[in-house]
């Protein structure tokens, strides 16, 4: 299987750096697969799921991602996001936490755009939450 | 002259400071150290971003943004009204929640004063990060937004997307104009700067070179620089779900990596003169048991010299006495 290069940066690390012979990202509409030799691409990602295959592993691996964009050059992908976790560094107990606090947050009567900072905050963390009781 | 015994009560004194300044001192390398970490860290998102930046804006010239400080769509008409409107700044000013830190905020607060001195209060608004920052700075009666209360210890990418969240959209609202962040950078290990930087409307100069319609060399990609100048190659190029979304959502993630990376800047700068500071501290206290000590060696001396001049006087007056009685 042709592989090509992908890059997960975040905020705070480079999250990944190596060959890849599958990517699958979270965008708006659904999960969206991207291949070798895909076409140039900018797109972006929203709270989800990352997925990829490194070459010699049948498994998927995991990255919990927080919006941002994907840029997909020849064979060279990068994936720019606010943060990436591993499952297994996820903090569920912190995490559930936060969704208590959105969910109060959200019932409270707030400003639009404070109601949006809390769904954002919800989504964030029912995606951790998700993600990590695997 | 003061007694032996003052001067040993001021030297125990100024040994015990000099027992904290030196923990200070190991604690804020420590905390620079980290700080200097995570700002490396930083750095390859924001250049990918950078990268991805001038690439859209080279395949897609046409995309027009409010975050250029372009007028889009329906807005052109109201945007007569809003010109007539007194334009309003925001300033994001870095300060520490802890003082102690040398001329650090002071440092910050001088540029603050020289740029807000000319001023009419309606026309900026300060938004001030750390404790000391805010009290100091609503204390000398400039226009503080009150509701912008946010630490400025440990940064942490959580706050930094709330404080960018906001702005952006308060940026997006029009409540302000331009967006600018003041902020110490560093220059070097001993030097350190005070910089006051555009954040929004952002500069789309920065990202492609206008007059050659090229990408800037140093970003760009192997691969991009094949590509013609013309919207014919650039229907060849997928961006999902639109250039306008696309450019938009790294514009929020750009601001936002720009406001976190200049918080760990500032606590890095922070940290260091806090260093720097807690090390004069310390060796000022060096200097000045040595003198003491030096002192002290002195009164005692001479007060031995004395109780022994009395000792052997007062002997020699009783021998004296002895041999004539």
């Amino acid at each position: 299987m042709a592989s090509f290069n992908l890059k997960v940066l975040s905020c705070d690390r480079l999250f990944y750096k190596g060959e890849c012979d599958a990517l699958i990202y979270p965008a708006q509409d659904g999960g969206t697969e991207i291949l070798a030799n895909h076409t140039q691409m900018t797109a972006q990602v929203s709270v989800g799921e990352l997925r990829y295959k490194v070459p010699g592993d049948p498994e998927w691996k995991i990255a919990v991602v927080t919006g941002g964009i994907v840029k997909v050059g020849h064979n060279d992908v990068t994936v720019i996001v606010y943060s990436a976790e591993k499952p297994e560094e996820i903090d569920a107990e912190r995490a559930r936490k936060a969704k208590e606090a959105a969910e109060a947050e959200m019932r409270e009567k707030q400003s639009k755009v404070d109601q949006r900072i809390s769904e954002d905050s919800f989504n964030r963390a029912v995606q951790r939450i998700k993600s990590a009781g695997r | 002259m003061p007694s032996a015994k003052e001067i040993k009560s001021s030297m125990r004194g100024i040994r015990d400071t000099m027992k904290i300044t030196k923990a200070m001192y190991m604690i804020s390398t420590i905390k620079m150290r980290k700080a200097k970490h995570q700002l490396e860290a930083t750095e390859p998102y924001f250049y990918g971003l950078q990268e991805a930046m001038s690439s859209i804006l080279y395949n897609f010239p046409s995309v027009k943004s409010r975050y250029f400080g372009e007028v889009v769509g329906e807005e052109e008409e109201s945007e007569g009204k809003k010109d007539s409107g007194s334009k309003k700044k925001g300033y994001i000013v870095l300060s520490s929640d802890r003082g102690l830190a040398g001329a650090y905020n002071q440092n910050v607060f001088k540029v603050v004063e020289n740029l807000v001195e000319h001023m009419d209060k309606d026309e900026y608004e300060l938004m001030v990060v750390g404790e000391l920052g805010l009290h100091t700075l609503t204390g000398r009666g400039y226009n503080v937004n009150q509701d912008f209360h946010y630490t400025a210890t440990e940064p942490s990418l959580e706050r930094a997307r709330i404080v960018a969240e906001n702005l952006i959209l308060d940026y997006y609202n029009g409540i302000y104009d331009e967006l600018h962040v003041i902020y110490t950078r560093m220059i070097n290990s001993m030097e350190t700067t005070v910089e006051i930087q555009q954040l929004l409307p952002l500069k789309k100069t920065d990202f492609i070179d206008m007059e050659n319609e090229k990408i800037p060399r140093h970003l760009r990609s192997a691969e991009s620089g094949k590509l013609g100048a013309n919207e014919g190659d650039a229907q060849e190029y997928l961006i999902e779900p639109s250039p306008q979304v696309v450019l938009e959502e790294i514009v929020r993630n750009y601001v936002t990596g720009y406001i976190y990376g200049t918080l760990v800047q500032a606590t890095a700068c922070e940290e260091n003169s806090r260093m720097t500071a807690m090390k004069s501290a310390t060796d000022n206290a060096k200097d000045m048991l040595n003198v003491l000590t030096v002192q002290y060696n002195r009164v005692r001396q001479a007060a031995i010299t004395q109780q022994i001049t009395e000792i052997s006087s007062g002997a020699r007056a009783l021998k004296k006495n002895k041999t004539k009685s």
